[in-house]
């Protein structure tokens, strides 16, 4: 949720410095920087990524002003380097005046082609991103440095942000924080360095230049983009504000909004006429909330739009259009009416931001929960494809700041209560056509928590492609000529009553790319019904450390019978196990076994993933723990004539 | 009273197989969709406005995110008199508020194309919604075309084109025989009217893997040919003549200005070399290496290529940016090269049939060499000097000789020994281990292929997981080392890259016996096609030729116990082979795959699925190897 609460200060006088920005010029005449081998071997890099973010408060009128510079230089070594930096956009949200746009390349022989101002084009209203300026860059070739310099002066806002890391190598960093005596606050993270304070033409400000950050690595199970060097900042006029007067104003706004005093008549004529119309009065607590998020998500339609009509509550329930931030208000009135206890949870995205609960940064109020707490779950407003749940896996883990209806407000990290909650269990029967050309493979599979509820969501909001696709899945993927006799389904719908009803698949399949022929013998790729598996690699050092969706369980049984008059052999590929342990506690694993009954052959598998984090010190016991699944997708065994 | 006289001068009606839709299970669709094109002629000006009417069904609240609509439009049109309302059993809710916003992000850098953004109110289960507005063309070469169905079904559409008699309209309908479909023309004293409607339209779903999504889609393409205006007959598109010398003005108007530079550039290039193919492919590599693709839609000013010295000077440009350099450098140097309009491969139409701009949507060069014209295409950076970018195959080139004349030519189909792949490997076994060293080497389309892979999509990955996913070799737990991919630049005809693989726990050990697949890759073994999944064919990029050539060496001590047996299924448009022969302590594994056709219909499903099985069926078969006694 991209909503921001701005709030007023009161401005103090200051003293007066020249502005910074306005002497910051970039070198009169360009050189070509040196560059390592290595950094040539980039397709480009940025030889300096500069920003230069001004306060300075007028003597006259008291207005405080913002002035963000921003300077880059980049070096495109190939033509996917060219085309990471030719094409610029300019956010024109919140600014006032645009100055001195200036861009230039110096090319390998040292021409320089400055940018043609007539080329800078203008474009409005971009989804909900606002207005832009955008140019492409002139006379960028292989080789070529480009640089670029321009100056914004913003609408007042005490906050900010500025991400320092990229998905190409920088080799010097600097930020550059002037406050001109106003009183102002700077963070940076994911980084050991630290600001300093130094004088820049006599004037106090706080510099932090990072050298060789090195580029963003996409990781499996891992937050790469959480993960990033970024800066947060404030800036206010009123010095003797410490961060808690910022939450609790943050507080007092969310809880006007999402805590009314009434209850508009509309909504309690619908709570009595449609909402609660026909249930008896003891339904459980879970019951009714369900009840009324499957209600909300089946009339209301949510929009990523800031228009202020759609945060009105009267229009809200008149059109049953909100905004993300309207619809909380809806959900609000109808708790209030149902008489349901909750608690609004502001937070983010956990594989986008790490909520930071010190320092007060508003951008990264951008996911908006309600909470029950007597029923530990949680209504996720702005995911149609959710329902009463367990935190979903975006949120799961990352620190919230939890309110409640006495306006009372405390941090804490959303954590998973039911440790069980997310399970698949899979029986397969497994027998073979006469002549060993077919496999038939019977299977009952139960999938419950964020299984069950996405597996409903996918096959009732997908069509055609993405739901074959998705169909594939539920009977085994990379099976490559499978066909699918038979598949049910059961407790499918979105719109579940019942605590963790587990959504149950029964299906039958042929395939003959399971068994290959070997001379008079047979070899029967039993692995493959598990499905695809993911596979962790090892070519380079981990970066981040790990973070699953959430700790979940799987569950195999698979009997196969053998065919009359054959041996089975080479059943010990089936025999694997894997675990992560510490401190006595076993952490994942995987558990794979069989045993002989008869003439059928019992494989049980336990996968286990208890919890959802795991340091970077345990990557390795991780990833063979992930691997065991990918290792028995390949084992075999043989069918030989006895 | 007014009499108006009603002829009706043709009525047809197709009875087709198309399977009924049940509309009661589908969670949103369109009741309603219709169009009525109103051209007037005004003292010798058109006034081109199209009435447009939406009207859907939720039949459940699973798709309410459909409330969020809009309406796109460029600088060619305007929309007005927008009225949108959402109907449910008690209520009639009118939208009232409209946004217009401008587009932005996708391929395309800079656009014209805008949209009118609205939300439909009170969207749930059993409700109706409406949407009627007008769209003015202000240019009577885009008229456009109908769409019988969309992104989900349509239950009814209809489409209305009413001309003043003094206007000759053409039209041509495309895939009407897939539905069910009345065509209806009528005279009044001034007009004619001409309406088509159709009934039950299934889904249409655009697909990258699938063929053009408008080889299926029921739709129909107008043209204004002629106007009569005071006693003189005037063409607006009649014939392929009148677009091009439409385009032809366009292209006069590109502002020259000083070309030294660019002269000098393509002089400096060939100066040491004789051949024309010399010269051509030097200036089209230059092109291809120092001009990037940028992608601007922009009015008019999107048919107007810039002029070449800015081109150069800005070192970017768009297709016809790029076309334009071309043009001029080519010239400069003494070669015949042409301007060269053309549609991609997802515009399945013909000039002859539909003189009008919606056949093309791109733009070349073609030189002539040795009498011949080669089609050159730098927005493909990598495509070898001679080839055409793949997606302009099979295509008509619309090839502007001078100001009047022209020609159109069909690019060739390049044949699948142009992109040829030569797959070396060496395979033994250390332990239980399967290692191998492989080398391969690509030709042609296969080889740009790779390049742009590699380059663009392999994203972050390392090099053994993007090989991984690419290859598939031996299932997917593979460890590769001495990972060379080359400089992923395109110097030669060929391009090679090799690396070493180990499979763990490949082959089976059962007492004395060994059992091996030799089959480590298993190309297309996944293609089986379905036809609820690819409902409008399968396309394939190009031909192509794929030859393995694996051999592996015998553990010692070992002998050969079973060896399978030649396989091959070789057709037209498909094949493989599968050879395996033993050589003292060697088995070599010949194994080769080609494609012959880029394109595979629905109707071909069947022949190519028991193709592809028995492909799969061949991939099956091990050798068994025993230790000697």
């Amino acid at each position: 949720m991209k909503k921001l609460f701005f709030i007023t200060f009161l401005l103090i006088a200051s003293n007066s410095f020249a502005q910074f920005h306005k002497t910051y010029d970039w070198a009169e005449k360009p050189v070509l920087h040196e560059i390592t081998n290595e950094e040539a071997k980039e397709s480009s890099i940025a030889i300096l990524k500069k920003s230069i973010v001004e306060y300075k408060q007028s003597e006259i009128t008291g207005n405080i002003k913002v002035y963000e510079t921003t300077h880059n230089i980049f070096r495109v070594n190939d033509d996917k380097g060219i085309g990471q930096h030719n094409q610029v956009y300019i956010p024109m949200r919140r600014v006032k005046k645009i100055k001195d746009i200036k861009a230039r390349t110096i090319n390998k022989d040292g021409k320089i082609t400055n940018l043609n101002e007539d080329n800078i084009k203008k474009i409005e209203n971009v989804e909900e991103y606002g207005d832009f300026q955008i140019f492409a860059i002139e006379g960028a070739e292989k080789g070529s440095e480009i640089e670029i310099l321009y100056t914004v002066e913003k609408d007042f806002s005490p906050f900010g942000t500025e991400s320092l890391q990229f998905d190409y190598p920088v080799k010097s960093s600097e930020m550059v924080f002037i406050t001109n005596g106003l009183s102002g606050y700077i963070k940076v993270y994911n980084t050991e360095q630290e600001f300093e304070r130094t004088y820049l033409d006599n004037n106090l400000v706080e510099e932090l230049v990072i050298h060789d950050i090195p580029k963003v690595v996409e990781e499996d199970y891992a937050t790469p983009n959480a993960n990033i060097i970024y800066v947060a900042y404030q800036c206010f006029g009123n010095p003797n504000l410490k961060q808690e007067d910022l939450w609790n104003n943050t507080v007092g706004n969310i809880a006007s909004s999402f805590f009314p005093e009434n209850i508009s008549k509309v909504a309690l004529e619908e709570v009595k006429n449609t909402i609660m119309k026909g249930q008896s009065e003891d339904i459980t607590l879970f019951k009714k909330a369900n009840i009324l998020e499957n209600y909300v998500k089946s009339n209301y339609t949510v929009i990523d739009n800031q228009n202020e009509q759609l945060e009105d509550i009267n229009y809200i329930l008149k059109n049953k259009t909100a905004s993300e931030f309207g619809i909380i208000k809806a959900y609000a009135q109808f708790l209030k009416a149902m008489a349901i206890d909750y608690e609004v949870v502001v937070t983010a995205n956990r594989f986008e931001h790490r909520f930071d609960t010190e320092f007060y940064n508003p951008n990264a109020f951008r996911e908006f929960l309600i909470y029950i707490p007597k029923i530990k779950q949680y209504i996720i407003p702005n995911r149609i494809d959710y329902r009463l749940s367990e935190a979903p896996s975006n949120i799961l883990g990352n620190n919230g700041v939890f309110i409640n209806k006495d306006v009372e407000y405390y941090f804490a990290k959303i954590i998973q209560n039911d440790p069980n909650y997310s399970h698949i269990k899979r029986v397969m029967d497994i027998s073979f056509s006469d002549d060993f050309d077919k496999t038939v493979v019977e299977e009952y599979q139960e999938y419950s928590g964020h299984w069950g509820i996405q597996n409903r969501a996918f096959m009732a909001l997908t069509t055609g492609e993405q739901r074959a696709d998705f169909e594939d899945y539920l009977t085994g993927s990379g099976i490559e000529d499978k066909k699918v006799i038979n598949m049910e389904l059961e407790n499918d719908s979105m719109d579940q009553t019942e605590y963790n009803l587990p959504y149950i698949v029964k299906s039958t399949i042929e395939s003959s790319a399971l068994l290959e022929e070997a001379g008079d013998s047979y070899i029967f790729q039993i692995g493959k019904i598990i499905g695809i598996q993911s596979e962790l690699y090892q070519e380079r050092e981990r970066v981040h450390p790990i973070e699953m969706q959430y700790p979940n369980q799987y569950n195999y049984t698979i009997t196969v019978d053998i065919p009359e008059n054959y041996a089975v052999e080479g059943l010990e590929s089936l025999v694997i196990n894997k675990k992560l342990e510490k401190e006595g506690e076993v952490l994942c694993k995987w558990d794979s076994n069989y045993k002989m009954e008869g003439n059928k052959l019992v494989i049980t598998i336990e996968e286990s993933y208890y919890v959802n984090e795991y340091s970077i010190e345990d990557y390795k016991e991780f990833r063979e723990v992930i691997n065991a699944a990918s290792d028995f997708n390949k084992a075999a065994i043989l069918f030989s004539e006895k | 009273m007014k009499k108006i006289l009603l002829i009706i001068l043709l009525f047809c009606q197709y009875l087709t197989a198309q399977n009924t839709i049940n509309f009661e299970t589908e969670d949103y669709y369109y009741i309603n969709r219709s169009e009525y094109l109103k051209i007037d002629l005004n003292k010798g000006k058109f006034n081109i406005e199209k009435s447009v009417l939406e009207n859907a069904k939720y039949n459940t609240a699973n798709k309410l995110f459909f409330a969020n609509d809009f309406i796109h439009f460029d600088s060619f049109t305007e929309i007005k008199d927008i009225e949108a309302y959402t109907e449910t059993s008690n209520s009639k809710i009118k939208v009232d508020h409209f946004e217009t916003k401008d587009q932005f992000g996708g391929s395309v850098f800079f656009s014209d194309q805008q949209s009118i953004n609205f939300v439909f109110p009170a969207v749930s289960k059993n409700a109706t919604t409406t949407l009627k507005y007008k769209e003015i063309i202000k240019d009577p070469h885009f008229l456009g075309s109908f769409r019988f169905g969309t992104y989900v079904p349509t239950k009814e559409a209809s489409f209305t084109v009413e001309v003043p008699k003094n206007v000759e309209l053409g039209y041509k309908a495309f895939n009407l025989d897939k539905v069910d479909i009345t065509f209806d023309k009528k005279e009044t004293k001034k007009s004619t009217i001409y309406t088509w409607k159709a009934q039950n339209i299934g889904d249409y779903r655009k697909d990258e893997k699938s063929l053009s999504i408008l080889k299926y889609l029921p739709h129909i393409i107008v043209h204004i040919k002629n106007y009569n205006y005071k006693n003189e007959e005037k063409p607006v598109l009649n014939n392929v003549k009148d677009l091009y010398a439409w385009y032809s003005s366009l292209i006069n108007q590109i502002k020259d200005s000083d070309l030294t530079e660019v002269k000098s550039i393509a002089d400096d290039l060939v100066k040491d070399l004789k051949s024309d193919t010399e010269k051509a492919k030097t200036i089209f590599n230059w092109v291809q290496d120092n001009i990037r693709y940028i992608a601007f839609e922009d009015g008019l000013g999107g048919f107007i290529p810039r002029d070449a010295a800015s081109v150069c000077n800005k070192r970017y440009g768009d297709c016809k940016d790029m076309a334009n350099i071309l043009f001029v450098m080519l010239n400069h140097v003494g070669l015949e090269a042409y301007h060269t309009w053309i549609g991609t491969r997802d515009r399945p139409y013909s000039y002859y049939e539909v003189p009008t701009p919606i056949v093309d949507n791109h733009m070349i060069t073609a030189v002539m060499i040795d009498g011949k014209p080669i089609f050159l295409d730098a927005t493909d950076s990598y495509v070898p000097f001679g080839m055409p970018s793949s997606f302009t195959q099979s295509k008509e080139a619309l090839i502007g000789l001078n100001d009047d004349e022209f020609k159109i030519i069909k690019v060739p189909i390049m044949g699948k020994e142009k992109s040829t792949t030569l797959i070396e490997s060496t395979l033994s076994l250390k332990d239980n281990s399967l290692v191998a060293h492989e080398k391969r080497t690509m030709k042609g389309y296969d080889m740009v292929d790779f390049i742009y892979d590699a380059k663009f999509k392999k994203d972050d990955k390392t090099n053994e997981e993007y090989l991984n996913n690419k290859y598939k070799i031996g299932n997917n737990k593979t460890t590769y080392s001495n990972i060379d991919l080359g400089t992923l630049d395109i110097t030669e005809d060929s391009y090679t890259i090799s690396y070493d693989l180990e499979i763990n726990n490949y082959a089976k050990k059962i007492g004395s016996k060994i059992f091996l697949n030799l089959n480590i890759e298993k190309p297309l073994s996944d293609d089986i096609l379905l036809p609820e999944k690819e409902r409008f064919g399968k396309k394939i990029d190009h031909k192509y030729n794929r030859i393995y050539k694996t051999t592996f060496i015998i553990p010692d001590g070992y002998v050969v116990k079973s060896l399978p047996k030649k396989i091959e299924n070789l057709q037209e448009e498909y094949g493989f082979s599968i050879t395996f022969e033993q050589y003292n302590n060697k088995i070599t594994v010949y194994k080769n795959i080609y494609f012959n056709t880029l394109e595979i219909e629905n109707e071909q499903f069947e022949k190519y699925n028991t193709f592809i099985k028995t492909l799969i069926k061949a991939y099956k078969k091990s050798i068994v190897l025993e230790k000697q006694q």
